[in-house]
């Protein structure tokens, strides 16, 4: 394995000739550690094999571990630390590897910090898109907003109360005016039968009570109806002129408490 | 009954090897290209075996860490383990070899109990890893420590021996006794 080196040309430069005696003790170095290494291989061969069964693995091995690590403890203490010898090579090789290394981790931090810049940036777009839209949107708020604030009237209490009392004698006023209208609508078609009660005055003996007209009837089964909601049926009475009764009932105006035929209720349109 | 033996051969030049033992092929290739594929200083070479002893016809490098892999899910695969230490030196326990078990995440699937590998792997003072073989990340790490590992059973990282990795490594606690 030795190379022989000493046929070199004997006007080399002094940086060959250094060179090749730095490669040259390496070389002897290696040679010497595989020597010794191959003398180590053969007392090692020269140990029998042992093999191991659950039940004493366990203490034999740590007892060998023992062995073995008190072993490794007092080489390290004999052995010293050897150092290459810092000859001008050497020294330039390592050199240049730090600073190869140092290039390379250099470049890695200069890439990283790149990508990080870049990313920043686009967040940067992105951000400031978004306030921009932020913003349009503020500003047509605010135009909306202008503009709604010119049609809000001044509130005033007052003006409210007085709309509200003249709502109310409006709606006083038309409810009068259907009352008055009905009235006259009920007398003109469906007046009482005045004259055929005093004809037949000898039949019937036992109309001593007066008939009320159908305005009458009609105010009577709603006044029912709205003071009292949960019975608002009304018993039938002599007074009532049954021809007028079947009227609204066909009509379904007025319908008959389901349990007792004697009783009327007005069917409730308002609800 | 030929048994493996440490530092049987001389090494070869800048370069480490590595022997999984296991049953599932399939697993024990994934690991082994993962191995692979990391990027260190030092040639690796990873051989696959279903159970030990190896066929002595081959001419083959000598082995720097032995990785058992056992699968949680089949008591086979921990018999065949079981019947390959038997074929191991015992100074192969002195830091170079290691017990892997998968399938760990998948407990309905488990038929060999944790407590089982434990009170292997403390029985011969061996360091026990958990990985789930088959999920690629996992995978991947498991690679990477298995490598470091190697390179220092192979002496190649200077100043800690494999011995001294095993010392610093936590050993496995006394598994608790079994409930069943």
């Amino acid at each position: 394995m030795s190379v022989s080196q000493q046929d070199l040309d004997p006007d080399s430069t002094t940086d060959v000739e250094v060179v090749t005696d730095t490669e040259e003790e390496l070389i002897k170095e290696c040679e010497e550690i595989w020597k010794d290494m191959e003398e180590c291989q053969n007392k090692l061969s020269l140990t029998g094999t042992e093999t191991l069964t659950n039940s004493n693995a366990q203490l034999s091995l740590l007892i060998m571990q023992v062995k073995c690590l008190t072993a490794e403890l007092s080489q390290w203490h004999k052995e010293t630390p050897e150092v290459t010898p810092l000859t001008e090579d050497f020294l330039v090789t390592l050199g240049k590897e730090e600073f190869q290394k140092l290039r390379r981790d250099l470049e890695n931090v200069l890439s990283t910090i790149q990508s990080k810049n870049e990313k920043l940036k686009e967040d940067l777009e992105r951000e400031q898109q978004w306030l921009d839209e932020q913003q349009q949107i503020l500003e047509s708020l605010n135009v909306l907003y202008g503009e709604l604030k010119n049609q809000v009237v001044t509130f005033s209490e007052t003006r409210i109360f007085n709309e509200l009392k003249t709502k109310m004698l409006n709606i006083k006023a038309f409810k009068e005016k259907l009352l008055i209208t009905l009235g006259e609508f009920l007398e003109d078609h469906f007046p009482l039968p005045d004259g055929n009660v005093r004809k037949r005055k000898k039949n019937i003996q036992d109309s001593t009570k007066q008939l009320i007209t159908l305005h009458e009837i009609l105010e009577i089964l709603i006044n029912r109806l709205f003071d009292v909601p949960h019975d608002p049926y009304v018993k039938i009475r002599d007074s009532f002129w049954p021809p007028y009764i079947e009227l609204l009932l066909r009509n379904g105006i007025a319908l008959r408490h389901p349990e007792d035929p004697t009783q009327l209720r007005l069917e409730a349109f308002h609800q | 009954m030929s048994v493996l033996k440490p530092l049987d051969k001389l090494p070869a030049l800048n370069t480490a090897t590595g022997l999984l033992v296991g049953t599932e092929d399939a697993l024990l290739q994934q690991l082994a290209d993962s191995m692979l594929k990391e990027d260190c200083a030092s040639e690796l070479r990873v051989h696959l075996a279903k159970s030990l002893p190896l066929p002595s016809n081959v001419n083959r490098p000598r082995i720097d860490l032995i990785v058992f892999v056992i699968n949680l899910h089949s008591k086979y695969s921990l018999q065949h383990v079981q019947e390959s230490l038997r074929h191991v030196d015992a100074s192969f326990f002195l830091g170079r070899v290691c017990f892997l078990s998968t399938g760990a995440g998948q407990e309905h699937h488990c038929s060999i109990h944790r407590n089982t590998v434990l009170k292997l792997a403390h029985t011969y003072r061996s360091p026990l890893l958990f990985c789930d073989l088959e999920v690629e990340d996992f995978r991947a790490t498991m690679a990477q420590r298995l490598v470091r590992m190697l390179l220092v059973c192979a002496g190649h990282v200077p100043g800690v021996s494999a011995l001294s990795l095993l010392s610093l490594l936590r050993s496995s606690e006394t598994p608790p006794p079994e409930e069943l």
